[in-house]
């Protein structure tokens, strides 16, 4: 835990750490100095010699200045420290989420992740800032007085030394008790958060169905699982706390009864006893502070340990030797790959797509279509094979120069916050107004502007959500114009449009495409046909490769596959039609 | 971006600006209390008797340092009475188990109103999203919803198991500890109070600067790092081809650095002070002002050396309790914030259902649109004085140019809003009027966002009508074009959706007419794009449509003109206005707004033909 901890301080902050914990130690002999004085102080003063306190209260001047100097030392140091953190880790875990395999992306890796970058960030920095030295503080402290009351009384000493690692064993063992209660509660609320998206999603086909209290069960069950297990943890709470306040009493009364005792018996003055009962009673404080810590500590254990999981997460390899593309074709060979080891979603394709040509991947849904195109663009590695971009393995490029070579666009169109220009420009950042906007022009989407309350200073709104579909996708062509790599990776969409969108992006796609070489998961018929070359896949291996008349010709899977949709395509709603079936 | 100018501005330092702010300040202050009283009211009296309790085992947890002090008093007499020692002893000890006893019922018991809380609170705005008009969770996602059942609902939390009770010992064990030392020797006191007093004072001003306008700032700042996170995992797969390699997205970065530059500018000059400020309540600290005040007044006569140990015993342990107050104040914001989101929820509007619901007319299924207005946001009207009717057993095609109002208006059926001006009547009835389940009973709708409940496919199909046969169930996917599919599930109609089996788009889609073939409303609200949805099934899909739309009143949404040539009437909107009805042919000939949408797309389609000219 510790080294984990110390493995998530920014490396320029490490030299600061010798400084830090030896200003916690001396805080802590600090503090247990002062009460050490007490004995002697009170001893005198109880005597009725005020002049021989003097001296000691001295001492405990210098203890207490030392304690207060080191305090705010580390009170500075634990903050710089914790400032550092949340830069430096958010920063990495943020560069580090980019290079893992695309793979690793789904609802449940990505789900928590904002949680990871603030939240386990803000809960990592603050043990610097706010937990280290009360945990200290609370142990050390009372060990050390134990240990310096051996000056005093090695009896009492004795007393204090014995129950010290009791209490904390107590304090541990109650907090297993509570932890294993929080885990279940914690179950209990992450189901209970499911339902309620669930519930919010499904409430117009709920409500449209009348089947309300269908959902209104689910739902209900799951909020009386989690109330279920809130109250359970608040039991599990209780013997651990009565056993605790248990335990600090029975060494409470240890110490009052050894005190008393050698008071009675002689061996100890009554101002001695009650200077040990002024100590003692300063004893278990920090204990029980320390132990009030524990949730604050197991979060951040917690936390600690989700950050470095989430560092440890294999990026994809990179080598260090770059190599230099050569000309801009694409080659699949004997590739496999599966998202999880044991099924295969390619299985040996071999594939090849010359320099400045068109091939489209053709084939019913799970064939293996994106995955192709995924695999191009290097966001998985293959398990067997290889994927040869301009000659060369995309695993020997360096990030940079593999991304220079290909642009993709996507089936499912993302945009980000800020306005169209600001999209289009991320396809390359450098470049000038006049360029963003010619490339705008190619993919019509001034014709959108124009329609649009603010014009090109418009705001798109996360995900793009106040364009149309087709609208995104015209502003994601014109990114990819923009950026113009010599290959292109293109994923139709599948969605339909109305064909003014649709002839907007067949003209966008060929300006993108033109002399280039693509391969496009292909659903328009036109790009189908069109295409140089088209590859039937069917459950992740190519079963028919050549251009369209041959294998319309050859009568295949292609040929039945094409005659289908071709009817599709002139379908119209007509109720009159709509009497039996068609086929 | 707000937050950025709360954290780099500084405060309005001129008078208008200053007195606007505690306007506002009040405001605040106002909606917070009343949030507050909505949110929390419910508990409030299993707090006070909790806080009651909690206020007995503070005061039990500051006796038995005074019955200390007598027994110290008595072992210095000359001729200590053991046996007043050894009872002395056991009262304390005694307070001391009463002390345990009685925060920990405490505990228990406002953590068992915290758990009891959160279920009514969860149920309650639960149920209130059954009663917000559909369009609501259009405008809202579903992560707000989840933010307010759970996350807020477990703000409140910390705030009603343990802050009021820690406040609770935070001031009760101080002033009876203070009257206490008072009493024994008010100079002491007086001692002991000054660096108390210096804390609260410095606090007050660490909270006067850098108090909730600035935390407001970094709940803000917070929420633009998380909603970059949120916004760059969503977009990954572009910052990973368009950006650059190996970094986070720019706006993530901005983002970060930004955060940290405002908590450098808040948190630095407030950590500073509050180290050195927090020294005064060490009990180290407290011990020497203590100590050194008390044995020079015992050096001069002033008081017996016996009245020092109160002050040791008592005094030292005030500065702990007196932290606490800060960190409850800090709970005590964030859940003030919580609950003002919650009461928003609990306040949004409602589609309001009239208390003795009209049982509508069946033999009437005709639909009828009347002078129909509706805006989202008032002086911004949507649509503007519609009216038409759907004849029974008719199709009826909505066409226009994008953002002209025919999704809305088509959704203005199922009541996803309720119109702003004139009225939609279905068998004759106002749909106001209409008690919900009759209203959704005689009007279906398929729209291309498909959602599966989580259960059986049996389940998902028979959602409208649960009793409905296996013979039914089947007879309806296979008129959905599913039935060969399910059957190819080795759990059938029993496999679990998203358990046993993933459905794509299209099949998702064919289910969601299996579920309406099988509700069988009268009225159907279909959106054709519906039936390009997955190119992978177009025809079964296409198929099961044909069989949908059959026999009954439809509406439906259109966006590829070819599709609806053969319907029986074709309405044309523009810009929220009804400008031409028709049929294709009448139209066609008409020579206006439907023929500039024909030609458009004829000259489209000639493009997409013509693609191969190019080549």
């Amino acid at each position: 835990m510790i080294r984990k901890l110390i493995a998530l301080v920014p490396p320029t902050d490490r030299r600061l750490l010798p400084r830090y914990l030896v200003s916690i130690l001396l805080h802590c002999l600090g503090q247990a100095v002062a009460f050490l004085t007490l004995a002697p102080i009170l001893g005198a003063v109880l005597r009725g010699d005020a002049a021989g306190a003097w001296p000691w209260i001295g001492v405990l001047a210098i203890a207490v200045a030392l304690a207060g100097v080191t305090y705010y030392l580390q009170s500075m140091i634990g903050f710089r420290i914790g400032l550092d953190m949340m830069q430096h880790l958010q920063t990495r875990l943020g560069d580090h989420v980019t290079t893992l395999p695309l793979g690793w992306f789904t609802p449940a890796t990505t789900g928590p992740l904002a949680r990871t970058i603030t939240g386990n960030v803000k809960d990592v920095m603050g043990v610097f800032a706010h937990l280290v030295m009360p945990v200290a503080t609370g142990v050390l402290v009372p060990v050390l007085v134990a240990v310096g009351m051996l000056a005093v009384d090695w009896r009492v000493s004795l007393a204090m030394v014995v129950s010290a690692p009791l209490l904390w064993l107590v304090s541990r063992w109650a907090n297993r008790l509570y932890g294993r209660a929080d885990r279940a509660a914690d179950a209990a609320a992450a189901e209970a958060n499911n339902r309620v998206v669930e519930f919010a999603q499904t409430q117009t086909v709920l409500r449209a169905f009348g089947a309300l209290d269908r959902g209104d069960v689910a739902l209900a069950g799951a909020l009386r699982a989690q109330r279920r297990a809130n109250r359970r943890l608040v039991w599990a709470t209780v013997p651990g706390t009565l056993v605790f306040a248990l335990a600090v009493e029975a060494a409470f009364v240890v110490l009052v009864y050894v005190v008393l005792s050698l008071a009675f018996g002689g061996s100890l003055d009554a101002a001695a006893a009650i200077a040990l009962f002024a100590i003692a009673s300063r004893f278990v404080e920090p204990l029980t502070h320390a132990a009030d810590m524990t949730n604050a500590v197991r979060g951040a254990t917690n936390s600690a340990e989700r950050i470095t999981a989430l560092l440890a997460e294999p990026s994809l390899p990179e080598p260090e030797t770059d190599v230099a593309p050569g000309a801009p074709a694409l080659r699949f060979d004997g590739v496999r790959f599966g998202y999880r080891p044991e099924q295969a979603v390619i299985e040996d394709v071999a594939l090849e797509v010359p320099a400045g040509t068109t091939t489209a991947l053709v084939g019913p849904s799970g064939s293996g279509k994106t995955t192709l195109l995924r695999l191009a663009a290097r966001f998985f590695d293959v398990d067997a094979g290889r994927v040869l971009i301009s000659g060369r393995d995309v695993r020997d490029y360096r990030a940079e120069t593999l991304l220079a070579q290909v642009s993709v666009v996507f089936q499912d169109v993302y945009l980000f916050e800020g306005t169209i220009l600001d999209n289009i420009r991320l396809g390359r950042p450098n470049a000038s107004d006049a360029a963003v906007r010619a490339a705008a022009a190619v993919a019509r989407v001034d014709e959108i502007v124009d329609r649009l309350p603010d014009g090109w200073d418009t705001q798109v709104g996360e995900g793009g959500t106040a364009l149309s579909g087709g609208e995104r996708q015209r502003v994601s062509i014109a990114r990819a114009i923009l950026k113009d790599a010599p290959i292109v990776l293109l994923d139709e969409a599948t969605s339909a449009l109305d064909p003014r969108n649709e002839a907007a992006i067949v003209r966008a796609l060929r300006e993108l495409t033109h002399g280039r070489t693509v391969v496009v998961v292909a659903h328009r018929l036109s790009t189908i046909r069109d295409a140089d070359q088209i590859a039937f896949l069917e459950g992740g291996r190519v079963v028919e490769l050549g251009d369209h008349e041959r294998l319309l010709a050859a009568g295949g899977r292609y040929a039945a596959f094409w005659a289908e949709r071709e009817h599709a395509v002139g379908w119209r709603l007509d109720a009159v039609a709509a009497g039996g079936p068609r086929r | 971006m707000s937050s950025h100018a709360a954290a780099t501005a500084p405060a309005p330092s001129e008078p208008t600006g200053r007195a606007a702010n505690r306007a506002a300040v009040r405001a605040r202050k106002q909606a917070v209390a009343a949030a507050r009283q909505r949110i929390l009211g419910p508990v409030s009296t299993a707090l006070a008797g909790a806080s009651l309790l909690q206020a007995v085992a503070s005061l039990a947890a500051v006796a038995p340092f005074v019955l200390v002090v007598e027994t110290a008093r008595e072992l210095l007499a000359d001729e200590p009475d053991q046996g007043r020692v050894w009872a002395l002893a056991l009262w304390a000890l005694a307070l001391l188990g009463v002390r345990g006893i009685a925060s920990a019922v405490a505990l228990v018991w406002s953590h068992l109103t915290d758990a009891e809380h959160q279920f009514r609170l969860r149920e309650l705005l639960a149920r209130k999203l059954t009663r917000v008009p559909l369009g609501w969770f259009g405008e809202q996602s579903s992560g707000t919803v989840k933010k307010a059942l759970q996350d807020d609902v477990q703000t409140l939390h910390y705030l009603i198991a343990h802050a009021r009770l820690d406040q609770v010992a935070a001031i009760t064990v101080p002033l009876a500890s203070l009257g206490y030392l008072l009493w024994v020797d008010w100079r002491l006191a007086l001692v002991l109070l000054l660096p108390i007093a210096g804390y609260l004072l410095a606090y007050a001003r660490l909270m006067a600067d850098h108090g909730e306008q600035v935390i407001g700032g970094y709940t803000a700042w917070e929420q633009r790092v998380n909603a970059s996170v949120v916004e760059f995992v969503d977009g990954i797969q572009v910052v990973r081809t368009f950006g650059e390699a190996g970094r986070a997205h720019r706006r993530f970065q901005e983002a970060v650095d930004g955060f940290s530059t405002f908590f450098a500018a808040w948190a630095g000059p407030m950590t500073r002070l509050e180290s050195a400020v927090n020294v005064l309540l060490n009990p180290a600290f407290l011990l020497l002002a203590v100590l050194a005040a008390g044995v020079g007044m015992v050096g001069l006569g002033w008081v017996e050396p016996i009245v020092l140990l109160p002050f040791v015993f008592v005094g030292l342990g005030l500065g702990a309790t007196i932290l606490t107050l800060g960190y409850a104040a800090q709970a005590s914001r964030q859940a003030a914030d919580a609950a003002i989101r919650m009461t928003a929820l609990l306040d949004a509007e409602e589609l309001p259902v009239v208390p003795h619901p009209e049982p509508g007319i069946a033999s009437d299924p005709a639909v009828a649109f009347d002078r129909v207005g509706f805006a989202y946001r008032a002086g911004r009207p949507v649509l503007e004085d519609v009216s038409f009717a759907l004849r029974p057993g008719t199709i009826t095609a909505l066409v226009g140019p994008s953002g002209s109002g025919k999704s809305t208006l088509a959704k203005l059926l199922p009541r996803f809003h309720d119109v702003t001006a004139g009225s939609v009547r279905v068998q004759g009835t106002d749909v106001r009027r209409l008690d919900p389940a009759a209203l959704y009973r005689a009007v279906g709708f398929v729209f291309q966002d498909v959602r599966l409940i989580r259960g059986s496919i049996r389940e998902n199909i028979a959602l409208g009508r649960p009793e409905a046969s296996d013979a039914e169930i089947e007879a309806a996917a296979r008129a959905a074009q599913l039935h060969e599919r399910i059957l190819e599930l080795p759990a059938g109609y029993a496999a679990e959706v998203g358990v046993d089996v993933r459905l794509s788009g299209g099949e998702a889609q064919r289910l969601s007419i299996a579920r309406a073939l099988l509700a069988d409303p009268p009225i159907l609200v279909l959106d054709e794009a519906t039936a390009f949805a997955d190119p992978e099934s177009e025809a079964a899909i296409q198929d099961a449509i044909a069989r949908l739309v059959a026999g009954r009143t439809v509406l439906v949404i259109a966006h590829r003109l070819h599709t609806i040539v053969d319907v029986d009437e074709i309405l044309v909107l523009d810009a929220g206005r009804l400008v031409e009805r028709g049929t294709h042919a009448e139209l066609h000939a008409a020579d206006g707004l439907y023929r500039r949408l024909w030609d458009a797309n004829e000259a489209a389609m000639t493009v997409l033909a013509g693609e191969e000219d190019v080549r």
